[in-house]
């Protein structure tokens, strides 16, 4: 019961502070945007959570043989999890920006998983003004699940994951999506899917005039002052005759991060295939940002949307924000 | 290291972001309702995920309701349909495999009309047997840490050249797993192999090609040597078991030569595998040139750790005389009391010599997969029982015959490339207890040896080195975290073509001598 209403306040003051969770791999990919994200994250109102997720050690495939009895026999060598050395390195690279500090209090967690011996694993680095940086080794049937379940625990305003390279084929996709598509699809919040993640070159905002797309505005205008990133918007329409509609589309966005004290860069309106014109801009910024698709359940699942072809597409970084 | 300019920022930036945040409606309350929001498509989810599960009982169902396909009783077609669902469940995975082994002991009541104890009978067998009794002597030979003092032998007799290594982990592997089992030695070997590699260098990025060819040398060391023995695999012991079952006549004295017990396996197969072992060495160091040819480094303080072992202690000893001794008991009368009772026998050998707890035992054995087994094999049996394997084979054999591969040479071909292709999508033991019933049958009807065909599958059956999950060997050391799923492609398909090539020209110039 007390565990309970332990988490329960954990959770309710983590409310107020800007949680980010970033997937890492040990590729140079996760890096880059855990640097992005040290600098998303830089206020002490903010939290950065490096996650590693481990496949769970199960014995079926291993003829029967639990690969627990081999975890345990590394062990016993002294050896230590894989995932550990590149948390640790993604932990030296926030020292080095300054996102963290030595003289942090240090708390580790265990958490016992069924079915694996050694279960979840995290280290937990708070400062005097209560920032924290997480260090968490998860065990998980796939990374998918891992970084989803991994955000239940939390609630986190935005998870940076990298792309699993672009574009399979839509079956392909449908029937098997890739870590990233799954977890941009199935998470309740913002999701970057970060590709050669750059800071420097600022945010495009994809609007449509709809309510959710200036919802996107809004909230990507927090995001962005958060990195000190620059502002662009897109709005694309299909034919000739609407482009003063897309204009006016744009021109809404503006008032609206004018209203929020935020300048805006460029302000593009455009005629054409709304996901081959976003790309295409896409190109000159760090970031395109849109909106999760208003589909729900099944039409979401067969008609895809915008987003997620941009997603599996683009050459740059991809958010998108809920 | 510490930069207060990041920690602590201006009031003034602080406040702006803070009336942003409730601004741009980050606000607090949203996760609540958010939260409300993933119940309701969550079940959408949930669904999607068991998709398999889906299509494979509407497939059984459409397949039920089809007409009665000439030269098939009834009986055949429930059975065929069966196996086509439980293969449709084993590739994919919807439900946790154990769970089909459940479903295929219900069919059996369910939809066949078998009386359940009955069902119940046909579950155990000495190949089930073998295959419970082989885990637990695992995990007792794993326990018994034997690992060190192997890799103080390996070392002391390699050097420290690169390739000279890797050959030795490769032979060492090898040896072992043809006798014990290759998931045992695997686990045995893992921590050899990434002590090695974590002693040269910290960084893995630096050490990717050396940790890919001294892991992939244990991993397919040990998965060429399962074939080498019956007590290999647990793919051995089905073949042997359905050979049994399907042409050994008791009343016949020509059917005596169905009977193949722990020697004549070994003449058929341990070739094969010696003379795959130097090539596991030569096509992964060409496919991966490791960034380091000398590993004295690493090698000496391997030496120094394995060195505080001490000297042999009598528990050791002990443990080592029981593995003879079990290893004699297979070789000497498992023909007459059955592999398995040796088995069981070795492993509570281990129990009363208190070398290994039960506790230890019975964490370390997945039981689901002696229960997969079980059902698998008693399956096949009701294929052969009902006339389905034969039914599948005629029109098997039906197919190869435009590609002039219904007999002989071609044959052989067509019946290895199947046992590949299945065995890499699931285990090797499930795919020789489901195709086992299939190819004999087709042996038959084709007029072949079912020794030969029945060889053929079972070797076939250890190709799987293109995925992780394909041998038992590579996902233990798949679990080190240092290989990558397309590692096991890029070296897997040169070890396929190359280990098909070896095994055809094995059976086509070496078997006729054995006198079948």
């Amino acid at each position: 019961m007390s565990k309970i209403t332990k988490t329960m306040t954990e959770q309710e003051t983590r409310k107020d502070r800007f949680r980010i969770l970033v997937s890492i791999d040990g590729s140079e990919e996760a890096y880059q945007s855990l640097r992005y994200a040290a600098k998303m994250g830089n206020g002490v109102d903010a939290d950065i959570v490096l996650l590693y997720v481990r496949p769970i050690d199960q014995g079926l495939r291993s003829g029967g043989l639990q690969v627990r009895i081999a975890r345990e026999n590394m062990l016993d060598w002294g050896l230590e999890l894989p995932g550990i050395k590149y948390l640790k390195k993604g932990y030296e690279i926030l020292l080095d920006m300054g996102a963290a500090g030595d003289d942090w209090h240090e708390h580790n967690y265990h958490s016992n998983v069924d079915g694996d011996p050694l279960g979840d694993n995290k280290i937990e680095y708070i400062n005097k003004e209560g920032k924290v940086i997480v260090l968490k080794l998860k065990v998980a049937t796939d990374i998918a699940t891992g970084i989803l379940e991994q955000w239940e625990l939390g609630p986190y305003d935005l998870i940076i994951l990298g792309a699993s390279g672009r574009s399979r084929g839509i079956a392909k996709n449908l029937w098997n999506p890739a870590v990233a598509e799954k977890v941009a699809t199935h998470a309740q919040c913002s999701v970057l899917v970060a590709r050669e993640l750059d800071i420097g070159h600022g945010h495009l905002i994809c609007t449509d005039g709809s309510e959710k797309s200036l919802e996107t505005v809004r909230k990507d205008a927090y995001l962005a002052s958060r990195c000190e990133c620059p502002v662009s918007i897109i709005s694309v329409a299909l034919d000739v005759e609407s482009k003063e509609e897309a204009k006016t589309f744009v021109e809404t966005a503006r008032k609206e991060l004018a209203a929020m004290d935020i300048e805006v860069v460029n302000a593009i309106a455009c005629v054409g295939t709304p996901v081959d014109k976003i790309i295409d801009a896409g190109t000159d910024y760090s970031v395109i940002v849109l909106s999760d698709s208003g589909k729900k359940g099944l039409k979401r699942l067969l008609l895809g949307s915008v987003a997620t072809k941009v997603l599996q597409e683009a050459y740059t970084s991809v958010m998108v924000v809920r | 290291m510490f930069n207060p300019r990041l920690t602590k920022d201006p009031l003034e930036k602080r406040l702006k972001l803070r009336r942003l945040r409730v601004m741009s409606g980050f606000s607090p309350d949203l996760f609540r309702e958010k939260a409300v929001a993933v119940g309701s498509h969550l079940n959408l989810i949930y669904f999607w995920d068991k998709k398999w599960f889906y299509v494979a009982m509407l497939v059984g169902t459409l397949m039920l309701q089809l007409p009665l396909p000439d030269g098939l009783s009834q009986e055949g077609l429930v059975v065929l349909t069966m196996s086509v669902v439980a293969t449709i469940l084993f590739v994919t995975e919807p439900v946790p495999l154990p769970t089909v082994a459940l479903m295929i002991i219900c069919a059996q009541v369910l939809l066949l009309g078998i009386d359940s104890t009955n069902v119940a009978k046909s579950l155990m067998t000495d190949s089930v047997l073998f295959i419970m009794g082989s885990l637990m002597l695992a995990v007792a030979v794993v326990k018994q840490k034997l690992d060190k003092r192997i890799a103080w032998w390996l070392v002391r007799i390699t050097g420290t050249r690169t390739s000279r290594i890797c050959f030795g982990i490769s032979v060492t592997s090898g040896l072992l797993a043809s006798f014990i089992g290759e998931h045992t030695v695997a686990a045995m070997m893992l921590p050899v192999g990434i002590t090695l590699i974590t002693l040269t260098s910290d960084d893995p990025k630096k050490v990717r090609n050396l940790a890919a060819v001294l892991l992939l040398s244990i991993a397919y060391g040990c998965s060429i040597a399962g074939i080498g023995t019956p007590s290999g695999g647990a793919r051995n012991a089905i073949m042997i078991g359905y050979w049994k079952e399907f042409f050994f006549d008791p009343t016949n004295s020509e059917t005596y030569r169905f009977i193949i017990d722990y020697m004549k396996w070994m003449m058929f197969a341990y070739p094969i595998f010696l003379l795959q072992l130097p090539f596991v060495t030569f096509i992964l160091f060409k496919t991966f040139r490791p960034e380091y040819q000398d590993m004295s480094r690493a090698v000496v303080k391997l030496r120094a750790q394995v060195e505080k072992e001490g000297a042999m202690k009598r528990a050791d000893w002990m443990a080592i005389f029981l593995f003879f001794l079990i290893l004699i008991g297979w070789i000497t009368v498992s023909s007459n009391i059955g592999m398995g009772t040796v088995a069981v026998l070795g492993a509570s050998a281990f129990l009363i010599a208190g070398l290994v707890r039960w506790e230890d035992i019975n964490s370390g054995v997945n039981w689901g997969v002696v229960l997969l087994y079980a059902a698998a094999i008693s399956l096949g049996v009701e294929m052969k029982n009902s006339g389905a394997a034969l039914w599948v084979a005629e029109h098997f054999l039906a197919l190869l015959a435009p590609l002039g591969a219904d007999e002989g040479f071609g044959l052989w071909a067509a019946v290895s490339v199947l046992t590949t292709i299945v065995t890499n999508t699931m285990s090797n033991g499930a795919a020789v207890a489901v195709l086992g019933p299939i190819v004999l049958k087709v042996a038959v009807a084709a007029q072949e040896s079912p020794i030969i065909i029945g060889f053929i599958t079972a070797i076939s059956s250890a190709f799987a080195y293109l995925t992780v999950v394909g041998t038992p060997a590579c996902t233990i050391v798949y679990a080190s975290g240092y290989l990558k799923t397309t590692d096991f492609l890029n070296v897997g398909w040169k070890m396929v073509l190359f280990s098909t090539i070896l095994m055809l020209l094995i059976a086509m110039v070496y078997w006729p001598f054995l006198g079948v």
